[in-house]
């Protein structure tokens, strides 16, 4: 067992005292987030372009997604953002148990987004309501709804990428949390990913009003 | 001056007594945001569903901009951040409108033959809301 709970194997040398770490681990984060929100930034742009000169369509394929499935995954994405939260929090008053149940769930909340969003991807196949030159939809053929669904999938796409990534750091967490590595003396690693699932948490909540309720 | 001593650097590095201050660390600030962001939810769908036209991209961009503050503020701890933490988020904002405020008033502005085929042009703008009501399978 290393003794890493302990100050001096926490503060690298180059730092003068653990809150000044604390502060820079959590600027280069928030640097790193500011760069996440520019790069989904990119795709809401293109987003706003096309539906400002689709509106019709977009508005038609909105109706043909699955709104059930869109609005439970909101909720369970805003529960696991305070599960997450809750971890932190039990990490920093020292209950250490509670914390490494509120990560487990945090991460089966992950699972169930990804398990529902599988669901809604398979009835787009089905349907072949597809990105670009593979649209076929048989419900919605007016100019523009081929952008809808190439949109729709960049964006879902990378958010989703972005939750197997948050789930995977997450899961790494988990494992340090157990060992104690987290506690009221220190906890900005945790902290640090805990900030990452929530920014997937915000990009989500823009994302399900644009895409299922225009 | 005296934290840059040793005495100073020591204590930094262990702080024993900030162990016994993080346990009046409360909760319920997080539970109070997570109802908060449910109830919100829930006015987005309803509000969503009705379709109120002009309104709807508004009140849904409302909505979802107090959700994100709640979550930056209370979640991701903006509100107790340092000045410089908070720069850096806020900048990334006036960027993201930057980029959009651009890119929007260019395309809002462009002449018939620059408009792809098939987008609706001036006045035909107006028409896609009413049209759309016959047109649903419902």
């Amino acid at each position: 067992m290393s003794h890493e709970g302990l100050a001096e194997g926490i503060v690298a040398h180059h730092f003068s005292s653990l809150e000044r770490q604390n502060e820079a681990m959590r600027l280069g984060m928030w640097l790193f987030l500011a760069t996440e929100i520019l790069l989904f930034a990119g795709l809401f742009c293109g987003y706003a372009v096309y539906r400002f000169q689709f509106p019709l369509a977009f508005a038609e394929c909105s109706r043909h997604l699955d709104l059930t499935a869109g609005t439970v995954n909101t909720i369970v994405l805003i529960t696991s953002s305070f599960t997450v939260a809750l971890s932190i929090h039990f990490a920093r008053t020292d209950q250490r148990r509670a914390a490494v149940v509120c990560l487990a769930l945090t991460i089966l909340f992950a699972l169930g987004f990804l398990g529902i969003k599988a669901i809604e991807y398979t009835a787009h196949f089905h349907e072949r309501a597809l990105p670009g030159k593979y649209y076929a939809f048989e419900e919605v053929k007016i100019p523009g709804a081929a952008m809808f669904y190439t949109l729709y999938f960049l964006m879902t796409g990378l958010h989703g990428l972005h939750v197997v990534v948050g789930m995977s750091v997450l899961t790494w967490l988990l494992w340090r949390t157990n060992q104690g590595r987290y506690s009221s003396r220190y906890y900005t690693g945790l902290e640090l990913g805990g900030l990452y699932w929530h920014l997937v948490d915000l990009v989500w909540i823009f994302l399900y009003p644009l895409l299922y309720l225009i | 001056m005296g934290e840059s001593g040793p005495s100073g650097r020591a204590s930094g590095a262990l702080h024993p007594d900030d162990g016994h201050a993080e346990h009046g660390h409360s909760a319920i600030p997080y539970v109070v945001v997570w109802i908060a962001l449910l109830i919100f939810t829930a006015l987005t769908y309803l509000t969503g569903k009705e379709h109120l036209g002009a309104w709807a991209l508004f009140i849904a961009l409302a909505i979802a901009c107090v959700k994100s503050a709640l979550v930056a503020l209370i979640f991701m701890h903006l509100k107790d951040s340092s000045g410089m933490t908070r720069l850096v988020f806020g900048t990334s904002l006036v960027f993201v409108a930057v980029l959009l405020f651009f890119t929007v008033g260019d395309v809002a502005t462009r002449f018939r033959p620059a408009t792809p085929a098939g987008a609706p042009f001036g006045t035909e703008r107006a028409q896609p809301e009413g049209l759309l009501e016959h047109e649903l399978p419902e």
